[in-house]
């Protein structure tokens, strides 16, 4: 199997960098009615400034394939390899501009790349993971020299004002405060990152060499923890297409993005098992692990849990912790691609170094984790 | 809601704080081990908890004080027998292992007033004294109960560490999560008192813990059998939650 190098990275996060105080007038005060849960939730996620992809009257200033083109094409800028040496394109988002067919296609024309292979990956964060593994095993297996993955998201459609506005029998419009349908409005913003891999490293500069890629699934034993389709009300089992029509489905609240917090506890203690039982697999070890970019920042976990992987031998030091999430926001599945392109360009790693990636999903709890060795031209 | 977010049970501004503020034990390679082995063991309990019916309810906010009676009724035996196995593991310690014997018979004497707590919760809900005195054990208690009195009959039965890592932290999770929801839902106060006793002096319980097992954790052997008691444990405690007879 041949060895797999990220060998140049790319983003785009639209427009101005928007402050905590300037997030409502972008996504809109839902009938005119400042929200009471902002701030509450602004202060715990700690994000600072994020981008979105509409303007103050809620109109799509950039859509979100244009938005994967924009990373695309940064991350090929940057590149040794012209775009028609690629093979393949690998495209993951929560929801891409049309419901059919598939990203991939867009992003590709957007691109101009000819008769490529392409992949779309759809979940939510972890999509980046599943459409990277996706790449990284053709290129493995010898299939292509080169693959574009690009990760992109843009929730800002789904939770602009007139979303809720239009859903008068939802549990939204019912209760006073509806923390569950709430949450994710003041938590997610737009952007797109972008990774191009080589099964040769770059001719100058630094490549990060794959070295593992690993993933567990939680649905069998968990209910579905963050989702778009479904009412959120007890014993209703229809999904937004067993409606009549779509505007009914919107009226119930079915279009609406939803998140059940009391669940939340658990991606972050999944997280911290998949982390545990790839030390018993041997190939976790954290001792020899550099950098630590996980799509949570380290304030997102327990002390108590974090106190006991120390006990256990194999804590995360405090300062192996790097994040741009606070500057960046919380763009879901392009958020690692986002962190590791800033990462290579700002925090000057150096050959040799390890990097332990972790991106946890808590759709219906998905953990997805990377090792990375950063190489020189050699590839060592 | 106080304000803050909590994301697995604590305020986020707190835990940001928190961390890296205790203290941290030096274990030896074996009670390491056993240590990542049994925090995996915990999260899968934990995770399959989740669908035990009673305990979805709570997630749903369709908790009753119905439930939470038919809870208690069946939690009592345990309790109960609990302080019977705890003497036999306590007896079955030999001289080797009196540190070990002497933390467990500390332990008996706080698990005896348990049960008298949690029968004044179950007045305190509503429930006739003479319905949970006169209850016997559901399939789950039955089958746990027989398994701890079976291991506790063990000569030196050390992995009853992997038994107290989750009945403990189940201990906990009643206080720090469990209670407060119950009582919020119900609309009731003085139902909990029983869960809430457990949550004090946790720091001081985690940091014996954490002594005892670096002490009894001398080679692979021990610690598979810490993990087989602790996953048993596991099963068999949600088994009692799922087989929850009625009131």
């Amino acid at each position: 199997m041949k060895p797999v190098y990220i060998t140049s990275t790319g983003w785009h996060l639209p427009g101005p960098a928007i402050t905590n105080d300037q997030v409502e007038s972008v996504l809109g005060a839902v009938n005119g009615q400042p929200s009471g849960l902002r701030t509450q939730i602004q202060k715990a996620n700690g994000i600072q400034t994020r981008h979105y992809g509409i303007d103050a009257n809620q109109r799509t200033t950039v859509s979100n394939t244009q938005m994967a083109v924009h990373a695309g094409q940064e991350c090929m800028d940057r590149a040794f390899r012209p775009i028609h040496q690629v093979g393949m394109l690998a495209v993951a988002s929560t929801q891409g501009d049309h419901p059919v067919p598939g990203l991939a296609s867009f992003v590709q024309a957007g691109l101009g790349m000819a008769e490529v292979e392409i992949l779309t990956a759809q979940s939510i964060c972890s999509s980046s993971m599943m459409a990277l593994k996706g790449a990284w095993l053709s290129l493995r297996c010898n299939e292509h020299e080169a693959a574009l993955v690009i990760a992109t998201e843009m929730p800002s459609r789904l939770l602009k004002r007139q979303r809720y506005e239009a859903a008068t029998e939802s549990t939204f419009a019912k209760k006073t405060v509806d923390f569950n349908t709430e949450f994710l409005r003041w938590m997610l913003s737009d952007g797109a990152g972008a990774l191009l891999l080589e099964t040769s490293p770059r001719p100058k500069g630094l490549s990060f060499r794959i070295d593992w890629m690993k993933g567990w699934s939680h649905a069998h034993a968990l209910p579905t923890c963050m989702s778009v389709g479904s009412s959120g009300k007890a014993d209703e089992e229809r999904t937004w297409q067993d409606y009549d029509t779509y505007a009914d489905a919107e009226r119930e609240g079915a279009l609406l993005l939803r998140q059940e917090v009391r669940l939340l506890d658990h991606i972050v203690r999944l997280g911290v098992d998949g982390y545990v039982r790839l030390v018993q697999e041997g190939l976790n070890v954290p001792s020899e692990v550099d950098h630590f970019l996980c799509h949570y920042s380290s304030h997102h976990f327990r002390p108590k849990i974090l106190d006991m992987l120390d006990a256990a031998g194999v804590g995360i030091p405090e300062e192996k912790w790097w994040t741009n999430l606070y500057s960046r926001g919380n763009t879901g599945a392009a958020s690692l691609f986002i962190m590791l392109d800033e990462f290579v360009r700002t925090q000057n790693p150096q050959v040799g170094e390890r990097i332990m990636c972790f991106v946890p999903e808590s759709g219906r709890f998905n953990t997805t984790y990377m090792h990375l060795t950063v190489v020189g031209n050699d590839g060592r | 809601m106080d304000g803050d977010i909590a994301i697995d049970g604590v305020p986020v501004q707190k835990a940001a704080e928190a961390i890296g503020a205790n203290d941290v034990p030096e274990l030896g390679a074996h009670a390491q081990d056993a240590l990542r082995r049994l925090l995996r063991v915990w999260i899968g309990f934990e995770r399959d908890l989740v669908t035990v019916p009673l305990l979805r309810r709570l997630d749903l906010g369709t908790y009753t004080l119905a439930d939470h009676r038919r809870l208690l009724v069946n939690l009592r035996q345990q309790v109960v027998e609990g302080s019977r196995w705890i003497a036999r593991a306590a007896s079955s310690m030999d001289r080797d292992h009196s540190e070990l014997r002497s933390m467990i018979l500390r332990h008996a004497v706080d698990e005896h007033r348990d049960y008298t707590m949690l029968e004044q919760d179950f007045v305190n809900a509503g429930g006739e004294l003479e319905t949970i005195l006169n209850r016997g054990k559901n399939v789950g208690s039955e089958a746990f109960h027989a398994f701890m009195m079976q291991r506790a009959s063990q000569p030196n039965p050390v992995d009853m560490l992997g038994a107290m890592w989750i009945i403990e932290g189940l201990g906990e999770r009643m206080a720090t999560g469990w209670a407060m929801r119950m009582e919020e839902l119900c609309e009731r106060e003085g139902i909990t008192r029983f869960m809430t006793y457990h949550g004090a002096n946790d720091d001081d319980h985690m940091q014996r813990f954490y002594a005892m097992l670096d002490e009894v954790c001398t080679g692979s052997e021990v610690v598979e059998r810490i993990e087989m008691t602790a996953k048993v444990v596991a099963r068999l405690y949600r088994l009692q939650l799922e087989e929850m007879d009625d009131e």
